[in-house]
């Protein structure tokens, strides 16, 4: 392949024999040293091409586009056989300027529409609560329906299957609470309050908490992630092209199982966290289990108790309700999916989070 | 019923995701007993209008009438009974996953109240048999093939013994035997159960089996409607081009780079 350059400001390049990836960028660094001497016509010429690849094609688009951007007028002339259907079949990349990317929303503007969408989210939301309130709880009143087997399926599931991760976890904690405390106490010689620490921060905070945490990250990606992928594969347009309730289908039962299952885990949770502090206390603080038990029986309340078996119920409902809504959301294939859930759980522990500031300061102020 | 009262009237249906414009005013009836086919090439929106002709999407502005009953207007129990008289099946078949065979095609029949036991079962045999798939019903629907899946959704469809069965891409992506059997059983359907159906499908030897009319879908209009004979002999170059299996102009006409050469300004 050579190029040469007769005229000033009516320029030729001319192309021999094959045009692959190497000649291609010898063209465009030709094209480039012509533009940079300034404007007038650029002919390329093509009539002893041999053959062309897409790399070559693509080198003499880009150069082609170089020198239009420019302002020059850009021919190719005399292309023959395989090189002019090659280049047929991709004339529309010569003539077509590659699209600009979308222009980026005015700040306003994406303000708004963020905000639309988010109202919109509400909508489907508000619908979400209070479909599942009346499948959940009016529906079965009323005589139409309750699909117990589905209830103890999911009972069995989110219930009973995560007892032993709760259990574990809330014990560990427990540990881990005394201990730290128990640090601290040394020092004024109290570590006998370890004890009460341990009940009134397990029946306040940490076993709900610690409950929450686990059964969003079990049951919260788990319902949403099968509703996402329901709604992928039509099962939901099929469900409701049979006339049949979602609600009634498939969130109920989980509204139902989870409302049941939360409170007991929760309480479950309470008690292997104290477990946890009679653990430190007496193997390693050195106190007898009756003296520990006594001092635990002293803090335990029954207020404390009930303001965490309250929020369980609430956080129960989070974690349902949110599995539910960004699961039935979903577009798009395996990438929604793996989004919706992903959005489910972190929404999960956001909500249950400031549920629980929420809490805290109701409690604090009314009860 | 006077067989001359369409059982479906749409009219200026328009349907858009976002910005997009699927469906742009289109127009047209089904008569009672017939199989309307819908065509078009992919993503011309016929799945879409299939999706709103049913309900499972709101269509932006129109109206489908069902024996007079405008169905974007009716409350959620009368849409509930009217798709007690509609069958669909989905594109994957769209078996629930977590219920067997059987349990699939009983789905319907027992949440619409028919509690004795044996008569759901018999009945669920009799679906299941007519399509083909009489042994199969203790199995779970990652167990089938796609054409019995696709089978077992047909049966799932019919089980309330439908009027109207909307048909989505029965033959996509099956050889030839499987998709010559769905053609048929169609067929059979209809004429064994006398329903109306609507048939979603590009695929040519389907249309040629099953159609009595025609309906073509081109960028969001209807372009054509007609017996498959009055389809075969249009001279509407996009309805020559879809029976013909002719690729895109664009790609094989136009300007060739020869002697003249190629300009760009």
């Amino acid at each position: 392949m050579t190029m040469d350059n007769p005229v000033p400001s009516k320029h030729r390049v001319y192309v021999r024999g094959r045009i692959t990836d190497e000649d291609g960028a010898r063209i465009l660094q030709q094209v480039s040293r012509i533009i940079s001497e300034g404007g007038g016509s650029l002919s390329i010429d093509l009539k002893d091409a041999a053959h062309i690849d897409s790399r070559g094609a693509a080198w003499l688009i880009r150069a082609a586009r170089a020198a239009t951007r420019e302002g020059m007028t850009v021919t190719m002339d005399g292309a023959r056989g395989e090189v002019a259907d090659f280049l047929n079949l991709v004339r529309e990349d010569f003539t077509r300027t590659p699209e600009l990317a979308p222009q980026r929303a005015l700040l306003l503007e994406s303000i708004g529409e963020k905000a639309f969408a988010m109202l919109e989210e509400l909508k489907d939301a508000c619908r979400l609560v209070i479909d599942a309130v009346y499948w959940s709880f009016i529906a079965p009143f009323e005589g139409r329906g309750l699909r117990w087997k589905a209830l103890l399926a999911e009972l069995n599931e989110t219930g009973v299957k995560a007892i032993g991760i709760v259990s574990l976890l809330n014990f560990l904690l427990g540990l881990v609470i005394a201990m730290l405390s128990a640090a601290q106490a040394s020092t004024f010689g109290v570590q006998i309050f370890v004890a009460s620490l341990v009940v009134i921060g397990f029946a306040k905070e940490l076993a709900v908490v610690m409950t929450g945490i686990v059964v969003s990250a079990r049951t919260g990606s788990a319902i949403a992630a099968e509703l996402a992928t329901m709604k992928v594969y039509e099962e939901i347009d099929a469900l409701r092209g049979m006339g049949l309730s979602v609600a009634k289908f498939l969130i109920a039962p989980k509204v139902l199982a989870i409302l049941i299952a939360m409170p007991i885990l929760t309480a479950i949770g309470f008690i292997m966290g104290v477990g946890g502090g009679f653990v430190l206390g007496i193997f390693s603080l050195g106190f007898t289990f009756k003296r520990w038990w006594a001092q635990t029986l002293l803090a335990a309340t029954v207020r404390d108790l009930s303001q965490g078996e309250i929020k369980s119920v609430f956080f129960a409902l989070i974690i349902v309700l949110v599995g539910c809504h960004n699961g039935l959301r979903v577009t798009g294939g395996a990438r929604g999916v793996g989004l919706a859930t992903t959005r489910a759980v972190v929404m999960d522990v956001f909500f249950i989070v400031v549920a629980d500031l929420v809490f805290a300061l109701l409690f604090y102020f009314f009860l | 019923m006077n067989k001359d009262t369409p059982i479906i009237e749409v009219r200026n249906l328009v349907a858009r995701y976002d910005e997009q414009l699927v469906l742009d005013g289109i127009s047209f009836d089904v008569q009672e007993g017939e199989i309307l086919v819908v065509l078009g090439a992919s993503g011309c929106g016929k799945t879409t209008l299939l999706k709103h002709m049913v309900g499972l999407l709101a269509p932006a502005a129109g109206e489908i009438l069902y024996r007079g009953r405008d169905l974007t207007k009716m409350d959620e129990e009368e849409l509930a009974r009217l798709l007690q008289r509609i069958g669909i099946t989905f594109q994957s078949g769209a078996l629930f996953n977590s219920m067997s065979v059987a349990e699939n095609v009983g789905l319907p029949i027992e949440e619409y109240g028919t509690t004795d036991r044996e008569l759901r079962d018999t009945l669920v045999r009799m679906k299941l048999r007519l399509v083909g798939l009489g042994n199969s019903g203790d199995r779970m629907p990652d167990e089938l093939s796609g054409g019995m899946k696709k089978r077992v959704g047909f049966a799932r469809s019919i089980a309330m013994d439908p009027e109207i069965v909307f048909f989505d891409e029965p033959s996509a992506g099956l050889d030839p035997i499987m998709a010559a059997g769905l053609d048929k059983l169609i067929l059979d359907i209809r004429r064994l159960m006398g329903v109306t159906m609507i048939v979603v499908t590009h695929e040519l030897e389907s249309i040629r089996t099953v159609a009595d009319r025609v309906l073509m879908l081109d960028r969001g209009r209807i372009i054509f409607t007609g017996t498959l004979d009055e389809a075969e002999k249009s001279d509407i170059p996009r309805v020559r081009q879809f029976f013909d299996r002719q690729p895109d102009a664009k790609i094989v006409e136009g300007v060739r780079f020869n002697d003249n050469g190629y300009k760009d300004s």
